[in-house]
C-alpha cells in the first residue's frame, strides 16, 4: 500500500508540473450572421436559451439550440466573451440537465460549416458562427 | 465578436441527415429498440417535434485499501465492485413539456446490491414567468434535489472525483436508496434580474426507503423487516447564484417522518423522524473551483426499544474542496471530509465507553487528492488517493467483522476510474 500511496504521488507532481497551460486563441473573429429575425437579443437571453432555461421562441415555436464541442475556440470563446461564462459552466449545467432528467441540452455539432449548415436546415434553429 | 445567428422558418419535420448525429442515431435506436418497436419511428408516433436525445454513461472503477473493504473486498488485491451505467432519454413532446426517463445498473459491493433500476421517470411543465422567471412542476420518479450534487452523483461526470464526499453524500449508510430518488412531485421556480439569480424547489413523494436496507439503517435494529409508510418525503432546497453559478449559497433541508411496521417477532413497531439541513457554498474561478458543504442530521426514533424510550441523535458531516483545471483536460482535487457521529463526542470516546465499540467506529476525516483526465472526447480517466482516520463510515456490509475487530484507526484507500459516455 505505501509504494502506491508514494506512486500516486509522484504521478501527481508529474502531472501538474509537465502540463502546459492551454493558450488562448488567437484567431480573429469577424461578425457574420446569416438571418436577422432575432439580433436583439440580449446576454440575458441568450443565457436563457443556451443555459437551457427557455424552450420557446417569443411566437411559441420550438427553439433548437446547436453549439460546438467544448474544446473548440470559437465555443470557448462564445461562452466567455457573448455568455460572459466559462464554458465548464455551460457543460456542468448541460449534465445536469441530461442526468437528472430536468432539460435537453443544445445539440453538439462538429464544426462551424457544419452548424451553418444544420441552422440552414432546421427550422427554429439558434446557434452561434465565426463572422 | 460573434454574432448570434437564427433561422425560424415555418415549421417542417426535422430531418436529420448529418452524420454528426451518428451517435444520437446509435443512442436512439439501442434504447428504444427496448422500449419501442423503432426507433426512427419516434417522430411520425406524433410526440410531436422529434427532438430527442439518448445519453448514456459506463464507468468502472478499481478499488485498493489497507486494513478495510470498500466497495467490495478491496484489501489485498484491489475490488473491482464499483461499476455505474446508465442510459437515458429525453425529449419535448410540447416546447414546455419535457419527458425523461434513465435506467441505472448500479453495483458498489456491500452498500449497493440493487443492481438495474428505474433511476428516474418524470414529466416536466415549465412556463416563464417574464424574461428570466421560470416556474414548473415535474412529476413521476424524481431525482432529489439536495446540495450541490446529490441530483447527479451516480454519474461520474458530474461529481468532483471517483467517490462522493462520504460523510455529506455518504454511500455506506442504507439511506443513501432514499436520498437518491422518490416517487412524487416538484415544484420549483427560477427567479433573475441580470447576473443575480435565486431559485427554489420543493418536493413531496414518497422516499424508496424500502429498498437497500433503509429500513434497518432507519430503525437502527439489525436484520430488521417490516414496512415503512406514512407521512410522505418533503425536500427544499433554495439558493442564490451569481454569474450562472460562478457563486453560489444553496441551503437544503430533508425532513422524513416515517412510520415502521415491523414484521419481525420481537422488533417493535415504531416511529422515525429524520432532519437533515445542509448548506452550500461554491466559487467557481476560471481555473480554481473553491467548494464548502456543513449539514447535520437528527434522527429521533421512538417505540423500537422497550420502555418506549425516544432515542435522539445528531451527526455532523462537512467538506471544503478545492478543484484546480490546470489545462482543459487535466484537473486536481484536493478535499478533506469530515464525519462524527455524534456531535457532542466527536472524538466517539463516549459512545465507545456507552457501546463497547472501538472510538474510530464514531468518526471518519478523509483527506483526498485526486486527478481527472479526459484524455479523449467522452473518455476519462480518475485516480485518487484517501488518507482516512476513522472508520465511521465504512461499510459493515463490506466488513461484517468491523465490530468485533480493532483495526488501526488510520488507513488508507486508492480508487482509479474509467468511465466513458455519450
Amino acid at each position: 500500500m505505501h509504494a502506491f500511496v508514494i506512486a500516486w504521488f509522484m504521478v501527481t507532481v508529474t502531472v501538474i508540473f509537465w502540463s502546459k497551460p492551454a493558450s488562448a486563441a488567437n484567431t480573429t473573429l469577424v461578425p457574420y450572421s446569416i438571418a436577422k429575425q432575432y439580433t436583439n437579443l440580449t446576454r440575458d437571453d441568450l443565457r436563457e436559451i443556451f443555459f437551457g432555461r427557455r424552450t420557446r421562441w417569443p411566437d411559441g415555436s420550438p427553439l433548437r439550440v446547436f453549439v460546438l464541442p467544448d474544446h473548440d475556440p470559437l465555443h470557448i470563446r462564445f461562452s466567455k466573451e457573448v455568455l460572459g461564462v466559462y464554458p465548464y459552466q455551460l457543460r456542468s449545467v448541460w449534465d445536469r440537465m441530461v442526468y437528472s432528467g430536468t432539460g435537453v441540452p443544445p445539440t453538439v455539432v462538429e464544426s462551424l460549416e457544419k452548424m451553418k449548415a444544420i441552422i440552414k436546415e432546421t427550422p427554429d434553429a439558434i446557434g452561434y458562427i465565426e463572422k | 465578436m460573434l454574432s448570434v445567428i437564427s433561422k425560424n422558418r415555418r415549421r417542417e419535420r426535422l430531418t436529420i441527415q448529418n452524420t454528426n448525429f451518428h451517435y444520437y442515431h446509435i443512442a436512439t435506436a439501442a434504447f428504444t429498440a427496448l422500449m419501442l418497436s423503432y426507433g426512427q419511428d419516434l417522430p411520425a408516433l406524433g410526440l410531436g417535434m422529434g427532438d430527442w436525445q439518448a445519453h448514456g454513461f459506463a464507468s468502472q472503477a478499481y478499488t485498493l485499501s489497507s486494513n478495510y473493504n470498500a466497495y467490495g473486498h478491496s484489501t489485498r488485491s484491489g475490488s473491482l465492485d464499483f461499476t455505474e451505467i446508465g442510459v437515458n432519454v429525453l425529449g419535448h413532446i410540447q416546447p414546455n413539456l419535457l419527458i425523461a426517463a434513465q435506467g441505472l445498473y448500479r453495483n458498489a459491493g456491500g452498500s449497493d446490491r440493487e443492481g438495474l433500476r428505474l433511476d428516474f421517470a418524470n414529466l416536466d411543465y415549465s412556463f416563464s414567468l417574464g424574461k428570466q422567471a421560470t416556474a414548473g412542476v415535474r412529476l413521476g420518479r424524481v431525482k432529489n434535489p439536495f446540495g450541490l450534487y446529490n441530483d447527479t452523483r451516480d454519474v461520474v461526470w458530474t461529481r468532483p472525483g471517483v467517490f462522493m464526499p462520504q460523510s455529506v453524500y455518504f454511500d455506506s449508510l442504507a439511506l443513501r436508496q432514499a436520498m437518491i430518488a422518490s416517487d412524487g412531485g416538484i415544484l420549483y421556480n427560477r427567479f433573475a434580474v441580470g447576473d443575480h439569480a435565486l431559485k427554489t424547489e420543493f418536493v413531496v413523494s414518497n422516499p424508496l426507503d424500502n429498498t437497500g436496507g433503509a429500513a434497518e439503517f432507519l430503525t437502527g435494529i439489525p436484520n430488521a423487516r417490516g414496512e415503512l409508510g406514512g407521512r410522505p418525503l418533503f425536500i427544499g432546497r433554495m439558493g442564490y447564484e451569481w454569474q450562472e453559478g460562478r457563486f453560489r449559497l444553496l441551503f437544503s433541508v430533508v425532513n422524513l417522518d416515517r412510520d415502521f411496521k415491523s414484521a419481525t417477532p420481537g422488533v417493535s413497531s415504531g416511529n422515525l423522524k429524520v432532519l437533515y439541513p445542509l448548506a452550500s457554498a461554491q466559487l467557481n474561478l476560471e481555473d480554481w473551483s473553491f467548494t464548502g458543504e456543513y449539514g447535520r442530521i437528527t434522527a429521533e426514533r421512538r417505540g423500537f426499544t422497550p420502555g418506549g424510550v425516544t432515542l435522539e441523535n445528531t451527526s455532523e458531516s462537512f467538506y471544503v474542496q478545492a478543484q484546480y483545471r490546470f489545462t482543459q483536460d487535466w484537473s486536481a482535487l484536493l478535499r478533506f471530509d469530515s464525519f462524527a457521529a455524534n456531535v457532542n463526542d466527536r472524538n466517539g470516546k463516549r459512545s465507545a465507553a456507552l457501546t463497547g465499540l472501538a472510538k474510530q467506529r464514531f468518526f471518519s476525516h478523509d483527506l483526498t487528492t485526486g486527478l481527472r483526465w479526459e484524455f479523449a472526447p467522452n473518455w476519462l480517466i480518475l485516480g485518487e488517493y484517501h488518507s482516512i482516520w476513522g472508520t465511521g463510515l465504512v461499510s459493515t456490509v463490506d466488513n461484517p467483522d468491523l465490530n468485533q475487530r480493532s483495526g488501526p484507526e488510520r488507513w488508507d484507500l486508492f480508487s482509479l476510474m474509467l468511465s466513458y459516455r455519450f
